[in-house]
């Protein structure tokens, strides 16, 4: 039951703060089962390409296109209803919550009880919650508070919110941020088979360049609001420009 | 002409007067985040302190200057006292309960000014020059008023140049964003902050004994120029020194040309005001949104240990046979007892899982005696109907007015319902028509199976009890649980299709209809509907019951409802001074218990019983 | 010039640090490495008096300043910063720096606005520039250049690297390597191997709150089972 063409479609997208440009005419497409990297560097308007694109931030101009359908302008509400999940860089959870009701009230958005049950909400889509905490790894946290997670547990409580409403495409902003190294790796490799098993797109922003170059199909680089390169792993490494503005010589990194 | 620049002078030398005061609260706030309710209690003490002083200095311009400065100093050195003795220990707990504190502070000082001072209002001997006039035109003008207009700009000048062009003011801007790198940095913030509140203190008493030759020195003060301070403050910006400024000639300048046009709306305007800047800029005139304040994570709910349901259902079985071991008189007590809980409760609801706290949540329980008090009179209803007119109609106006409240945040939202309430107030007040004002409505009598003080204390239990655990149900429902999500992070709400405004509405409306049902309780309980029950000091008492009892449980409003009337009651039996001990047992209880009685209870449990 | 011994400190009843003991000498930098909540950035914390350690020692230039004020200890000469750079967003870069100036120190070549824009050009060129219309790179530089202003023996830095550009991380990585050259200790809390260790003298590991690992930078470069085991890098890699 796939739409043809691509789940994610960005034409000529514009935002200005107070007469500057964070983002000047970026376009681009993403396909299922594609993970796509945006990097660039700090500053450069992916932060706020991401929150156009859910929601957060109405575009000035330019066309934001899901599965075919125009959505940009829309509140975060409407674009997730149309199956797009996301995670935020500082994460967002419910804090007074445990970690499965916070998986749980997700659910019951997702299927319109929010208004219509009485029932108390810890006894409403438990098995399903389980089911999602089970592959990023927190079953056995489920009855913690989200509020007292250290930081990699609460990028896993966010991506299994962020997959309860099966998406179609999930955004990522900075999700190994403040992670250690090995579990950056370990979660973007959740991420990838996730998104491979399900077919869901994935656009993500990253700076660790051994998760970037490691894991995505396909990167864009993004300077001053506007996409400089766009390309493979190879590609984007070899780009001069890229290398002048953002990657440096590469010696405090490991991407080799 | 000439009457059109007098008034406009007199709005000068009001919005002065109110800049003076304001911008004090503003400072302190923009640098401790806290909400001073005691800066009218500072304001009072500098008129009081300076008529001490300027009574007994020769009454000369000479004189008057010496004792304005010496109130001043002195005011500041109470303004430090304060800040190191108490708030220095409130800077980490939340700031609703560091509002509870300095409201602790309120109660004492207005004892104590009347210990030393007495009741009476003090007026100062108005020697030729303090009485002399300018003409303009053929129309007078004090001339002391004018040395007050021009006192307007070299305050703020001088403040303004302070902040910006000295060191110490760079640290505490500093300091109003970030206290704890300011510290890492090498600066003794508190020091630091021990300073500004002696500024602002001063700033307070400068105000205060510039009041004495216009006015006098009263027990009211504190409380009147408290708010105003609030509404200049918040239609500013909180922490804003121009914003205050820009406030401060817009009230000023309004109250005195508003009286000259709709006389009968003098109480309200300023309110109105606030409501419109708060409607149009959710963050005052130059104000900036406030980054989290630093409350702290919201803890963990789970659902009441079985222990804990046992016990309320051992104290409901106790409630339900009161009327066969208790005497007429307990039994009326209990029953404003058992409607104070349901006002606590309903308060608890918006204020504990919704995160919206009311300083005008009085305005429910008013509209809802009221409905049941018109519905009394004016449809000859019976009491089952008037009783249900009373949530209906809190609910109607509550749903209408919420819908800006929901778009606001933090004290911003606090003061737009302290708006509406004192909206209402004054209606109740000034509308005598209507209302009677100030006399009230009589006569709003119980049904017969309800009128002895059993067969009402009965209906006003089952009325509370129903209510309350209905709201407690609510919060186990998705509704419930969304409402705290939108509390713990509204990005995150809407990011999973939460409509957090559309549900913060639905818990507002909720709450004004229980506040409502109680404030129907309560007339068809006292016979009779006053504009009191809308007044501040009400909903104050809603505040309070809820703060000590605890935010976190459904059982803190119960608790804090029946700690605050019991309290009240006995202290005011057993001392004149009871003001004195209330707010010393409110400072007591906000640095022993911080998360409320209900919290203490928890926390001690939790201990006893490990795991 | 720091030494630490017997470090344990708290949030509330959950125990953080246990027995944490390091040292770091003028000029030398020290690179803290370990996962995520092991316990870096409380160490860091406790010994600028942010975190009030239960037991323990700190000794800093000749003073016992374990459980002393934050600003005392700033004032002994100990900078530090925070992970989330906390610049002061309504002040200007100038007005940044002077929060941070303390007189100057015996034996520290005073730092100034002028000489911190040579080490940080980017911020010589927009000193009227307010802290929150900043790139997360350029609040990273502030912020360090504003703790430079106190003229500090030793340098707490607390993930300088993360979020930021890999361009950044080059040149943040220059100016602590300029700071070493002018004799200022660096302790240094790291996620990013590479960039640690490219920097740093010697390191210590820290697991769960407690040292499991010290010696210098270059025997940590060379063992793979440390690594691997306490940091496991090289598994992703």
């Amino acid at each position: 039951m796939k739409s043809p063409g691509p789940v994610l479609l960005v034409e000529n997208l514009h935002k200005s703060f107070g007469g500057v440009a964070a983002v000047a005419g970026v376009s681009f497409a993403l396909d299922a089962g594609e993970m796509l990297a945006l990097i660039g560097p700090n500053g450069a308007g992916k932060s706020t390409c991401f929150n156009m694109l859910s929601g957060q931030i109405r575009p000035d101009s330019g066309a934001v296109m899901l599965n075919g359908e125009a959505v940009g302008g829309m509140a975060p509400r409407a674009i997730w209803r149309r199956g797009v999940g996301r995670t935020f860089q500082i994460t967002a959870t419910f804090a007074s919550m445990t970690v499965r009701e916070n998986v749980q009230m997700a659910l019951i958005s997702h299927h319109h009880r929010l208004w219509r049950s009485l029932r108390p909400a810890r006894r409403l889509f438990v098995a399903e919650a389980e089911a999602l905490l089970g592959p990023v790894g927190m079953a056995e946290q489920a009855e913690r508070a989200a509020g007292e997670l250290a930081y990699g547990d609460l990028k896993r409580l966010e991506l299994a919110i962020a997959l309860a409403h099966a998406p179609r495409l999930l955004l990522m902003d900075e999700p190994t941020a403040g992670m250690a190294p090995a579990e950056r790796g370990g979660l973007m490799a959740l991420a990838r088979r996730l998104a491979n098993a399900r077919d869901i797109a994935v656009l993500f922003t990253e700076h660790d360049m051994d998760v970037v170059f490691g894991i995505a199909d396909r990167i864009l680089v993004l300077d001053r609001g506007r996409l400089i390169a766009e390309g493979s792993g190879a590609e984007i490494r070899a780009d001069p420009r890229v290398r002048a503005i953002y990657l440096g010589s590469g010696e405090t990194s490991g991407g080799h | 002409m000439d009457a059109l620049a007098v008034s406009l002078l007199t709005g000068l030398a009001d919005a002065a007067s109110l800049f003076l005061v304001a911008s004090g609260l503003t400072v302190i706030f923009g640098v401790t985040r806290v909400v001073n309710f005691a800066h009218g209690s500072l304001y009072l003490l500098g008129a009081y302190i300076g008529w001490s002083l300027l009574t007994r200095l020769p009454h000369s311009p000479l004189g008057f200057l010496l004792g304005a400065l010496a109130t001043i100093i002195a005011l500041a050195v109470i303004g430090m006292a304060l800040e190191m003795a108490l708030l220095r220990r409130v800077y980490r707990v939340p700031e609703l309960f560091q509002l509870l504190a300095t409201f602790g502070v309120v109660l004492m000082v207005q004892d104590i000014a009347q210990y030393f001072w007495g009741a009476e209002d003090l007026t100062l001997p108005r020697p030729p020059w303090l009485r002399a006039f300018v003409l303009i035109g053929n129309q007078r003008f004090p001339r002391f008023d004018l040395v007050i207009i021009i006192l307007f700009p070299l305050v703020f000048g001088v403040l303004w140049l302070l902040f910006r062009r000295t060191r110490w003011g760079r640290l505490v801007r500093a300091a109003t964003e970030d206290r704890e790198m300011v510290a890492a940095l090498g600066v003794d913030q508190r020091r630091l902050f021990t300073s500004v509140f002696a500024l602002g203190a001063g700033l307070a008493g400068l105000g205060g004994v510039l009041a004495l030759p216009d006015a006098s020195a009263n027990l009211q003060m504190d409380l009147s120029s408290v708010t105003d301070a609030f509404v200049v403050v918040v239609v500013g910006g909180l922490g804003s020194l121009p914003g205050a400024a820009l406030a401060s000639l817009l009230i000023g300048l309004l109250q005195s040309f508003g009286i000259m046009l709709i006389p009968r709306a003098t109480l309200a305007l300023v309110f109105v005001v606030m409501a419109v800047v708060l409607i149009l800029r959710p963050n005052g005139l130059l104000g900036r949104p406030i980054s989290g304040s630093g409350g702290g994570t919201p803890a963990l709910v789970r659902p009441a240990p079985m222990a804990l349901r046992a016990a309320g259902g051992a104290a409901l079985c106790a409630a339900l046979l009161a009327p066969f071991y208790l005497g007429d008189y307990a039994l009326a007590i209990a029953t404003e007892m058992l409607i104070a809980m349901l006002f606590a409760a309903s308060l608890h609801f918006m204020m504990g899982p919704g995160g919206m706290a009311s300083f005008g949540h009085a305005a429910w329980f008013g509209i809802g005696a009221y409905a049941s008090a018109f519905a009394a009179h004016l449809l000859a209803a019976p009491m089952p109907l008037g009783l249900a007119l009373a949530p209906l109609a809190a609910g109607v106006l509550a749903v209408a007015f919420g819908a800006f409240v929901v778009r606001l945040s933090g004290v911003y939202l606090a003061m737009l319902t302290l708006a509406f309430a004192e909206i209402a107030w004054a209606i109740a007040f000034q509308w005598v028509d209507l209302t009677g004002g100030d006399n009230g409505i009589l006569g709003v009598w119980p049904a017969p199976w309800a009128a002895g003080p059993r067969g009402f204390y009965w209906l006003a239990l089952g009325v509370t009890v129903g209510g309350t655990l209905a709201l407690r149900h609510l919060l186990a429902t998705p509704f419930g649980y969304s409402l705290r999500g939108a509390r713990d992070s509204r990005l995150r709400a809407e990011a999973i299709g939460i409509p957090a405004a559309r549900i913060q509405l639905a818990a507002f409306t909720l709450a004004g209809a229980a506040a409502g049902l109680a404030g129907g309780l309560y007339a068809y309980a006292k016979g009779s509907v006053f504009p009191t029950y809308i007044s501040l000091g009400h909903s104050v008492d809603a505040l309070l019951m809820v703060l000590l009892g605890g935010v976190a449980t459904m059982s803190g409003p119960i608790l804090g409802a029946l700690a605050y009337t019991g309290l009240y009651d006995l202290l005011l039996a057993a001392t004149s001074l009871w003001r004195l001990v209330l707010g010393a047992a409110i400072i007591v209880l906000v640095l022993a218990f911080p998360e409320g009685i209900a919290g203490a209870i928890l926390r001690l449990w939790t201990r006893l019983r490990p795991a | 010039m720091l030494e630490v011994a017997g470090l344990c400190s708290f949030y509330g009843r959950a125990q953080i640090l246990r027995d944490i003991a390091l040292d770091c000498a003028a000029g030398e930098v020290l690179v803290l490495l370990g996962r995520n909540g092991a316990g870096k950035s409380t160490t860091l914390k406790s010994l600028i008096g942010l975190v009030r350690p239960q037991a323990g020692s700190i000794r800093f230039a000749g003073a016992e300043i374990a459980g002393a004020e934050p600003h005392r200890i700033a004032r002994l000469g100990l900078g530090y910063v925070p992970e989330e750079r906390r610049i002061f967003t309504t002040l200007t870069v100038a007005e940044n720096l002077d929060i941070g100036r303390q007189p100057p120190r015996p034996g520290i070549r005073p730092w100034t606005p002028a000489r911190l824009y040579e080490v940080f050009p980017n911020l010589g060129a927009m000193p009227a520039r307010i802290g929150g219309r900043m790139s997360g790179g350029e609040q990273q530089m502030l912020a360090i250049a504003r703790t430079l202003m106190g003229n500090p023996r030793l340098i707490l830095l607390d993930e300088p690297s993360e979020g930021l550009a890999p361009l950044i991380v080059e040149q943040m990585a220059g100016a602590i390597a300029a700071l070493k050259r002018e004799g200022v200790g660096v302790v240094l809390a790291e996620q990013n191997l590479y960039f640690a260790l490219g920097l740093a003298d010697r390191a210590v590991v820290i697991e769960k709150g407690a040292v499991v690992w010290q010696g210098s930078a270059a025997a940590l470069a060379h063992d793979e089972a440390t690594r691997q085991r306490f940091l496991a890098v090289g598994a992703a890699s």
